[in-house]
Parts: structure tokens; sequence; C-alpha cells
């Protein structure tokens, strides 16, 4: 046990300080943990979350696919255009933009499809684009939580149980949405007089051509009922009896089908650097399990709150988002989804997930390197002339993320308690 | 004299330090789409030219967009107007894709370069790295279509 602790401490520590490629980390771990046989090739593969890997991999490609339409981008700039160049609907709009679409892609395909246009945007509207660019990652982050696709930890969490889609959103939806309008609409209070917006440079804003971010119409009609049916068949992937990543999987070979766009490129584009980092990680998680420190760890927390349920489910959530915050949200969920499932073990209690997805999830937003959306803001802000520096975020990133886990404590204690 | 002789073209080499707005006027000089970038102590450092003077000029995010169909006429002077990087130093801008040929470079070598890399010129270096001359896509690709061409027959006429 002793050994794998240590690989894993070891992998977290390079992970936390980016000393080295976080896939490449956690492969090496996981190949130490193989090597040293800490756990056996077989249980090994057995530790591989294939639900999880095949849910972000049909996913990947549903969205490379349609991403070349130009379908985000115009709704996005739909978004924009809606508020019609005042300062605080732009914020809003822009927002909700990014929290809805951050539900439904990955958070950092969004990321990297919000920010240049708000670059542009805050170009048009002469105003400072940093304030933006901040609002979007936090409300992305937040955003995401919203679904089961929306976030790397639900897409684990969803991997290792039979939670639904409808499951998420009725119990993470509320939760996340209302936290998301409060911090959007706090932030803009923060940051008006930068985001003031002279009336004269209003009109600009509708110079944007969105019909034109279209890039390939016919590409378009031919993904974009498929891409409709994807989403409702998430919606309603229990009743059919189909997990998650059957519904992503079929939506993409369906669209590869029909797609005139190079397959063999579109492939190649997935990210498989993620895919791998996945396993890596589900490995020197999977020997943790195996020589029985996730039962310790349990019974750690079990001891610390005495088996008070509602001091677990806080435990749970405020442990996720502070130390999912520190290092990086994904391996610590997938460190956690074993001691959750040993401190709910038979007792079909859904609350302590959803604990771990708010508290994860919302962690991502507590410092640069947390997630990966706020790594890629920073770097093209960066690239663009305006960087954001570790503490620049983190006097965002913190008091955004004990706001959201106090509205998440409170959540609990009137929902779950 | 072989392909490779007739191809080398000896060109001015502009320095890290030299600002992005000298640099322009180098390249319009020299007649060559792109020039080579050398440190201090004239050993390569990249090259410059028409790509990448483009992405020095205009926002970072335009590259970053995914496509900018959406983009009218009147918002060029509002994106424009965050230009200023003529008085940076080109060095920051320099392409630094390893895509130098050695001085007994072999012509597949400069195909699979201009195949792969979306350059204007391949230069070329002796062991220590310093610049020896270019090569330009335009006066490869000549020299292709002049190899290529087939021999006219002779005249009957004399």
């Amino acid at each position: 046990m002793l050994v794998a602790i240590l690989i894993f401490a070891t992998a977290l520590a390079f992970i936390a300080v980016e000393r080295g490629h976080r896939t490449v980390v956690a492969l090496v771990g996981a190949t130490a943990v193989l090597l040293t046989q800490t756990i056996d090739q077989e249980t090994a593969l057995h530790a591989i979350e294939w639900e999880a890997l095949g849910l972000l991999a049909g996913m990947m490609i549903v969205v490379r696919l349609t991403e070349t339409t130009g379908v985000y981008t115009y709704l996005a700039i739909k978004a924009a255009q809606a508020a019609k160049g005042r300062s605080f609907l732009l914020v809003l709009s822009l927002g909700a933009a990014t929290a809805v679409l951050s539900a439904f892609l990955d958070n950092l395909t969004t990321i990297l499809l919000l920010v240049p246009i708000t670059f542009l945007l805050a170009d048009a509207l002469d105003i400072d684009p940093i304030p933006l660019i901040l609002i979007e990652v936090m409300a992305c982050n937040i955003g995401g939580t919203a679904t089961l696709i929306g976030d790397p930890p639900n897409i684990m969490i969803a991997g290792a149980t039979d939670l639904s889609f409808m499951d998420f959103i009725v119990n993470l939806m509320p939760i996340a949405y209302l936290t998301g309008l409060i911090v959007i609409s706090a932030l803009y209070f923060f940051w008006r007089k930068k985001l003031r917006i002279a009336p004269e440079a209003r009109a600009r804003v509708n110079e944007l051509d969105a019909r034109g971010a279209i890039e390939d119409p016919a590409e378009l009609r031919r993904l974009g009922p498929i891409l409709i049916l994807t989403v409702l068949a998430f919606f309603v992937h229990k009743p059919i009896g189909l997990e998650p990543a059957t519904v992503a999987l079929s939506g993409a070979a369906i669209m590869l089908l029909v797609t005139r766009q190079n397959v063999e490129e579109t492939l190649a584009s997935i990210e498989w650097a993620t895919l791998f980092f996945f396993v890596g990680l589900f490995v020197m998680v999977g020997a943790l399990e195996h020589t029985g420190a996730v039962e310790q760890l349990a019974n750690g927390i079990v001891d610390v709150t005495g088996g008070d349920r509602t001091a677990e489910l806080l435990g749970i959530t405020w442990s996720a988002a502070i130390v999912g915050g520190v290092i990086d949200n994904i391996p610590l969920t997938a460190t956690m989804i074993p001691v959750v499932e040993q401190i709910s073990a038979g007792t079909g209690d859904d609350a302590y997930w959803w604990a771990l997805a708010l508290g994860a999830c919302f962690g991502g937003n507590m410092t640069l390197i947390a997630a990966a959306p706020n790594v890629a803001a920073a770097a093209m802000a960066s690239r663009n002339g305006h960087p954001i520096g570790f503490v620049r975020f983190l006097k965002v990133g913190v008091p955004v993320t004990f706001f959201s886990m106090f509205m998440v404590t409170g959540y609990i204690l009137l929902r779950y308690a | 004299m072989m392909i490779v002789d007739r191809l080398l073209r000896d060109v001015p080499l502009l320095k890290v330090d030299d600002t992005v707005g000298d640099a322009a006027k180098w390249i319009l000089a020299s007649g060559a789409p792109a020039l080579p970038v050398v440190k201090r102590d004239g050993r390569l450092h990249g090259i410059f030219g028409e790509r990448e003077f483009i992405a020095a000029i205009f926002p970072g995010y335009v590259s970053e967009l995914k496509f900018a169909g959406f983009v009218r006429q009147s918002l060029d002077d509002a994106i424009q107007r965050r230009s200023g990087k003529l008085l940076e130093p080109v060095g920051r801008f320099a392409n630094r894709e390893r895509i130098a040929v050695k001085e007994d470079y072999a012509v597949a070598q400069l195909a699979e370069t201009f195949l792969h890399h979306r350059v204007l010129i391949v230069p070329v270096v002796d062991a220590g790295r310093q610049v020896r001359g270019i090569v330009t896509r335009s006066d490869f690709f000549a020299t292709l279509v002049d190899r290529a061409s087939p021999v006219p027959p002779p005249s009957d006429a004399g």
C-alpha cells in the first residue's frame, strides 16, 4: 500500500507543480505501479473506466466535427448581440452563453471558441477584455457542472455509477445556474468601471455578421440534426437503455458516416493526451484501491465525521473543492470516486456523488492550474498582450470558489441533509 | 551546375533585435518573401516573412479565431487600432520551426520541407548554423517546372 501511495503522491506533486506533461506523469505512475507489482495487469485493466473514456472520446468527435460548421460561434455572437451594447446585459449574455455551451461541450473547447471572439468584442466596444474573459472562465467551470457531459469530474462519476443524464440535471443544474448567475452579476459589479461601454461604441457589436460565422452551411445541415438528436438522446438514455458513452459514440459514428470532413484528421484531432491521462490515473487509483489505501481513506473520513451523513457530505464537497483547486480536479475525482463508493456502499444514497461533483467542478475556479480552461484562457490572454498571472487569477478564483462553496453548503443542507 | 547550387540565394540577414517595421522594409527591398533572423552570434534564430508580419501587426486573437467570416469591414479600424507591434523586436515573431537545411541538402529534403511546413523560404546553414543563403519556394517551383518540362524537339530550320 505504501508504494501505491508514494507513487500516486509523487505523480500528484509533479502534476500540481507542472513538472512534466501531466499525461506523461500519469503514464509513468501507472507503469511504476505495474512494474512494482503493486497492482497486477488484469486488475489494472479492470480499473480503467472504459465508460468514461468512451463518453469523452465520443463527445470529442462530436464537438470537433460540429465546431467546424461555425454553429457555436454563431450562438456566441447572437448572445452578445442580444445585449444591444449594454454592458451588464453583455456580461450576462456572454456568461450565460458560456455556461450553456460548457454544459454540452467540453469546457476547454468552449473557452477556445469564446475567448478569441471576446477579444474581438472588447476591441469593437473599446473595453478591457480581461474581466470578460475571467467571467467566462468562471461561468464555464460553473456551467459545466450542470450536466453529465459538461465537466470531466461529472463524466468520471457517470462512468463509475449508473446515474443518468437527467439525474445530473435535476440535482446539479439548479445550484449550478443559480450560483453562476450570482457570480457573473457580482463580478460585473466589481469590474463595472472597466466594462463601461461608450454610447458611440454600442452599435459596433451589431456589426458582426452572425450568419457569416457559419463556415460550412452544408455540413451544418448534415451534422446539425444528428447533434440535436444526440443531445436529446442523452436526456432519455436511461429509459431507452443506453449508456451515455453509447449515446456519444453513436452520435460520433453517425456523424463520421455523413460528414465530408477528413475522418483521419478528425480522429487525429481528438485529445488523445487527455484520454491517456485518464488511463494512467485510473491505473494508479486502481492500485490505491487494490492495496486498501482507498478503504483506509474512506474509513478515516467516516471516523473524522463520526459517521454523521451531513458532515460526510460537507467534508467530501469542501475537500474536493480545495484539494481539486490546488492540484487538478481530474486526479482528485479519480481518487475520490472509490472513496465515495466505500462511504456510500449499499446505501443507494446519491447525495454523496452530488457533493463530490459540486466540489470538484466548482473547485476548478480556485487557481489557474485547477482546470484546463483556466490555463487555456490565460495562455490566449498572454498571447494577446494581457497576461493573467497565477496571483491575478487567485484574487478572483478564491473568492468565487469560496462563495460558490457556501452556496453548495446551503444547497446540501437544504436538499440532502 | 547542380540544381542545389542554382537555387541558393544570397540575402540580407535580420537580427533578432531589429524592429518588425525595419524587417518588413528589408524584406520588400530584398525581393524575397521572407528572410532569416539570426542571433547576436550569427547563428540562425528563425525566419520572418509575409506571414509572420501579418501575424505581428494583427491582434493575436485573429489567428485564434476558427473562422473570421463574421467580421465586417466596419470593424477593421477597431481591430487595427490595437496594432503597434512595428517597433517590437522581430525575434519575438520569427517562425522557429526547424526547417533549415545543411549545405549538402538533397532536393527531396527541400520538397519535404515545403510540403510539410507553410514557409516561403528555407534557410541553408553550415555546420555552425551560420546562414549561407536561402532557397525560396518560388525559385524551387520555377526550377522544378523547368526540369519537368519536356525538351523541345530540335528545329528543322538550319
